[in-house]
């Protein structure tokens, strides 16, 4: 290593003489039963259109029986966000590319609109040439960006568009006051205040207004790009795009042109993501540095790999969780029973047989009561706090302990929580369901005294980066695709 | 030509390339023998900063050390040290080490989730308001000079530790068992494994050490800068990692001398390019790019053939 | 003049690795119609030959001429277009894709019709989708019972090793070269396999109508096969001419015995 270290690949080959017990598994795939086993028969075998339907109808019911505010939270953000998908979808998910700065062409995508149709910058262009210009700009960036990084290795594709991420972010922020050639101040993007009033997206007389008007307006933008995708998905580019991700050298070799079709996945994810800035824009009148950081690329990538990087119905489950879940936490009594449920339905699904669920769940009660009961005898501080609001929480005060001037404690009952999880990863058979039980109690305590507080922030991205780990561990394949149960 | 700005811009830009070259190597050291981006690294250098914090602030804070202020440096110097060294030898077990056969971008997207997850942990834990070192209280405001050329004592401090650690992690690679176990993996890990080296012992030791030395790293910017956050990984990782690809990603002199050289392109930048104080940083990356073009494998790197 | 020239050949063709000479100065030709073994202990050479013609490494020295004209430097995207088509000795399959669906992907460089096309699902993107999947079905259906329609559908993964094999085979058929270079086509097969792969290799310039180059160590397939076997050691080409020439040539039977000397020690 003193000198250099020559890179290898780690062999990914079949060995010679397992033929016999080969040809015994053949055919074997990830098995389901029940239910679930049904629906996803059900579902692998539906036709491409009968899918669609399946997320069309509920969809179009949702804006009819909604409030206006659930329908820009939960609706209209989620389409968004599921628009974005599809595009890193295509980088990342098809082509395997790893995208890092997918992001700033989201960006560039509601500059280019907002500059080109605001009172800030004086230009009011209709829609429909708006956004083209819109996507056209990102595609442009996006093969500018992408042309010197295709025929490096994904790693440094990776390093080049990080970095242009950042280096977008510098430049918005900046873009109001950049004194030199050719730019000499002209008031690009608003500077650190960004671009406001951005107008509204005006199709042949129609001027799309309200919630509910964008609401349709972007979903039938999504089920365009969806169906667009699908049969790019299903064409020689699309077979292309996948052989490359699988294996580069032998797509080479065998009649694919492998660099421009990186490139060109790259540009398709540009595009959609300068199609969605250009929405995002209008949608919030607005377009600030602030908006396209690295919060949102992790979101955007939580999405893809939730639902199956590759599978465009996988986009759309996983904006519906990745949007949803986080949304249903910003209120604190909503976010109690989120947290409990998921808790309940994750020791009742995980924990067999029923001698050990029994024992974790009894445990975990004796505990916290056993706590709270020597706590209010001789330790009161430890039970002085105020419990969170709502019904849930004031139950669960019962047997939580909460402490008052709990920072300090609950900042190393967090950092003992993800120790204990750690250990729990290692651990088997009955010292795991034994371990299960502190853990899962100092894990509520932190949720209690620290996490709840924090749900619009810090927790809810947390939880994000840790679901990408969990994720690569126990599913890289994610909710839609297949586990593949290798033979070699 | 002004040279009393061009010996502080050289003098800052040793400075802040000596941080990004420790950086550098960790990465470097990681893509040597696992050919995989650690992204969780630049947190770990944020880890670092706060660790030497703590260590000083249960050493009695910078105004009323309970110890000479060079025993607290030292004491801060190997608690964030050890800290990051574990932390990175835990990230390396639970989030990269189930996922090595994996497809290749398995594990680049598990260190995201790592980095985000470490970044957000810190927000949670620390809070998102700057913190201080105070280095002013604590080592003093002297400098030294030589004619034109002023150094202050944690620059001084920064330069020096960076090229002892340096000298020691070359010893280290060189001369000792570990070190020679190292090279036998990032050269060829399969084949390692067979001659009886304890391969998952390599890596972790890697990550350990790697992870060391950006602790160090982050103690250091922190003592020459002052003020630490939350998100100071992002931008820094960023660096080191351009460092090591402008050096050549997993070659340890090509990490070294990249750092020094993103240090120095970016303090000249904002000393002499057009609003260089503002876009220091799309000055590095238009570095980054240039190299990339010119010599893909970095300056130091080799071009690597695969094998069919 | 047709029948005079060669479909491939290489004029001193050198490479090396470091300071590994894997081939020195080799000439070699393959005629329109011919099947040629390579032959060689391990290590001598034989996949890097492959990988030199098939622009996945550039030779150091030398020509490579397919129909006269040069086809050194290209990518081997371009070479597969010119009409060579190989198999991996590795095997290199997209797992993940079905096995039609690989077959389909190899027909990127026959075929036009942009992303636009296919997404407004233009009259040349529709022919061309057709004749793709065809096309695919007729190069799977060559392997009878071996290959049949239910499999078609099922992952690449879930193959067999033998059927893998078959499947590379069908992959490099699908792009409909002038040549086809076979790695090792028998290896890891058992002995009832072997005896169809023989089979198959004849059916494939019977029937297909190919020209072969393939490098296999099973000497009763290079028997069966050969019109022409080539001998490689350290990268140097040390007999060439019919099976019984080349296999009781004292040069071949140092080159493999002076390995098996080697092994048992
Ligand atoms: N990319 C490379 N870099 C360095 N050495 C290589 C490379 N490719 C091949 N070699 C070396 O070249 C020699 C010939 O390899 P090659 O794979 O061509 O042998 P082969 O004749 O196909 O052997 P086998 O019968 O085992 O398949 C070997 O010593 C191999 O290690
Ligand atoms: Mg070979």
């Amino acid at each position: 290593m003193a000198d250099e270290l020559t890179p290898q690949v780690p062999p990914d080959q079949p060995r010679i003489g397992v033929d016999e017990w080969v040809a015994s598994v053949e055919g074997k795939r990830e098995r389901y039963r029940g239910p679930v086993g049904w629906l996803r028969r059900g579902w692998d075998t539906a036709p491409a259109g009968a899918r669609l339907l399946a997320f069309v109808i509920p969809a179009a019911i949702f804006p009819l029986v909604t409030t206006e505010g659930n329908l820009f939270r939960y609706g209209l953000i989620t389409l968004l966000y599921a628009l974005l998908g599809l595009g890193l979808n295509v980088t990342v998910g098809f082509a395997g590319l790893l995208d890092l700065g997918y992001i700033a062409f989201f960006g560039f995508g509601a500059y280019t609109y907002g500059y080109v149709a605001s009172v800030h910058t004086g230009h009011h262009w209709p829609a429909v040439p708006a956004i083209l210009l819109a996507i056209a700009v990102a595609a442009l960036i996006g093969f500018i960006v992408g042309f010197p990084s295709r025929r490096l290795v994904g790693d440094y594709l990776a390093i080049v568009t990080l970095f242009f991420g950042q280096a977008f972010v510098v430049f918005v922020n900046n873009g109001d006051r950049i004194n030199f050639w050719p730019f000499n101040r002209t008031d690009l993007t608003g500077g650190a205040n960004g671009l406001d009033n951005i107008d509204p997206l005006k199709l042949f007389g129609w001027t799309v207004n309200t919630t509910k008007e964008y609401y349709w307006f972007t979903l039938g933008a999504f089920l365009l790009v969806i169906i667009l995708l699908y049969l790019v998905s299903e064409s020689r580019t699309g077979r292309a795009w996948k052989a490359l991700r699988e294996d580069p050298l032998a797509a080479e070799v065998m009649s694919m042109p492998v660099n421009r079709l990186k490139l060109m996945a790259f540009v398709f994810g540009a595009a959609i993501a300068g199609f969605a800035g250009a929405i995002y824009g209008s949608v919030q009148t607005g377009a600030f540095p602030g908006d396209f950081d690295v919060g949102l690329l992790i979101t955007i990538y939580a999405i893809v790999i939730l639902g199956g990087a590759g599978s465009l119905a996988g986009v759309i489950v996983g904006a519906l969780v990745v949007n949803g879940v986080p949304e249903l936490l910003r209120d604190p009594n909503q976010a109690e029973w989120v947290f409990y449920t998921a808790l309940v339905l994750l020791v009742l699904t995980k924990v067999r047989p029923w001698q050990k669920l029994v024992t974790v769940v009894g445990g975990t009660l004796a505990l916290g009561f056993a706590l709270v009961a020597i706590a209010d005898a001789w330790f009161p501080r430890w039970t002085a706090g105020e419990p969170n609001t709502g019904k849930l929480a004031h139950w669960v005060s019962h047997w939580m302990l909460l402490p008052s001037h709990a920072t300090q404690i609950a900042n190393w009952a967090y950092a003992l929580t993800i120790a204990l999880i750690l250990v729990l990863t290692l651990l088997r058979g009955w010292w795991r369901t034994i371990v299960m039980i502190p853990t899962i109690y100092v894990g509520a305590f932190a949720w209690e005294n620290l996490l709840v507080e924090q749900t619009v922030g810090a927790t809810r991205f947390l939880l994000l980066g840790a679901l990408l780990v969990v994720l690569m561990n126990a599913r890289p394949q994610g909710l839609f695709g297949t586990a593949r149960v290798e033979i070699v | 030509m002004n040279w009393s700005l061009f010996w502080d811009l050289t003098v800052s830009g040793l400075t802040l390339g000596s941080v990004y070259a420790l950086i550098a190597l960790g990465y470097t050291m990681v893509y040597g023998i696992l050919k995989l981006l650690n992204f969780a690294h630049g947190d770990v250098y944020m880890i670092g900063a706060f660790m030497g914090w703590f260590a000083l602030h249960w050493l009695g804070g910078p105004v009323n050390p309970s110890a000479t202020a060079w025993l607290v440096v030292v004491l801060m110097f190997l608690f964030a040290m050890v800290a990051c060294g574990g932390l990175g030898v835990a990230i390396e077990r639970f989030a990269y080490r189930p996922l090595r056969n994996a497809p290749r971008i398995a594990p680049l997207i598990s260190a995201l989730g790592v980095s985000f997850f470490l970044q957000n942990s810190a927000l949670l834990l620390f809070g998102a308001s700057f913190r201080d070192y105070d280095t002013f209280h604590l080592i003093g405001a002297k400098t030294y000079n030589y004619k034109d050329i002023f150094l202050s004592v944690p620059q001084l401090l920064t330069i020096v530790s960076a090229i002892g650690l340096m000298i020691g992690l070359t010893l280290l690679v060189a001369r000792t068992k570990i070190g020679k176990a190292m090279r036998a993996t990032s050269f060829d890990r399969e084949a390692a494994s067979m001659m009886g080296i304890d391969v998952d012992r390599v890596i972790a030791s890697t990550f350990f050490i790697g992870s060391a030395l950006a602790g160090a790293a982050g103690v250091m910017f922190a003592l020459v800068f002052g003020q630490i956050y939350h998100f100071m990984g992002f931008l820094a990782g960023l660096k080191g990692f351009t460092a090591a690809v402008i050096g050549g990603i997993g070659s340890i002199p090509g990490a070294m001398l990249g750092g020094l050289l993103v240090g120095l392109a970016e303090s000249y930048a904002t000393g002499y390019l057009p609003q260089g104080s503002t876009f220091q940083n799309l000055y590095v990356f238009a570095l980054l790019i240039l190299i990339i073009l010119i010599r893909p494998s970095g300056l130091l790197g080799k071009a690597d053939v695969k094998k069919v | 003049m047709a029948a005079t020239q060669p479909l491939l050949a290489l004029r001193g063709v050198s490479k090396s690795f470091g300071g590994l000479t894997v081939i020195s100065d080799l000439d070699l030709h393959v005629d329109e119609g011919e099947i040629v073994s390579v032959i060689g202990p391990n290590g001598a050479g034989k996949t890097t030959l492959f990988n030199i013609i098939t622009g996945v490494y550039r030779p150091d020295e030398g020509e490579i001429l397919l129909e006269e004209q040069s086809i050194v430097g290209l990518d081997p995207h371009q070479v597969t277009n010119r009409g060579v088509a190989r198999t991996f000795q590795t095997l290199r399959l997209f797992l993940n894709m079905s096995v039609r669906e690989n077959v389909m992907a190899v027909q990127y460089g026959r075929t036009k019709s942009s992303p636009f096309e296919a997404m407004l699902r233009l009259p040349r993107a529709r022919r061309e989708e057709r004749e793709i999947r065809q096309r695919a079905e007729e190069k799977l259906s060559f392997f009878g019972q071996r290959l049949v329609g239910y499999r078609w559908d099922q992952p690449a993964y879930s193959l067999s090793y033998a059927n893998r094999r078959r499947l590379e085979i069908a992959r490099a058929m699908a792009t409909e070269p002038r040549i086809l270079l076979l790695d090792e086509p028998a290896a890891g097969m058992n002995p009832a396999e072997t005896q169809e792969i023989t089979e198959l290799i004849g059916k494939l310039r019977e029937e297909g109508r190919y020209t072969i180059l393939v490098i296999e160590h099973d000497m009763h397939v290079v028997e069966g096969i050969s019109d022409r076997v080539v001998a490689l050691d350290h990268g140097v080409k040390i007999a060439e001419g019919s099976f019984d020439a080349v296999a009781t040539d004292p040069r071949v039977i140092e080159a493999y015995l002076g390995l098996r000397k080697a092994e048992t020690k």
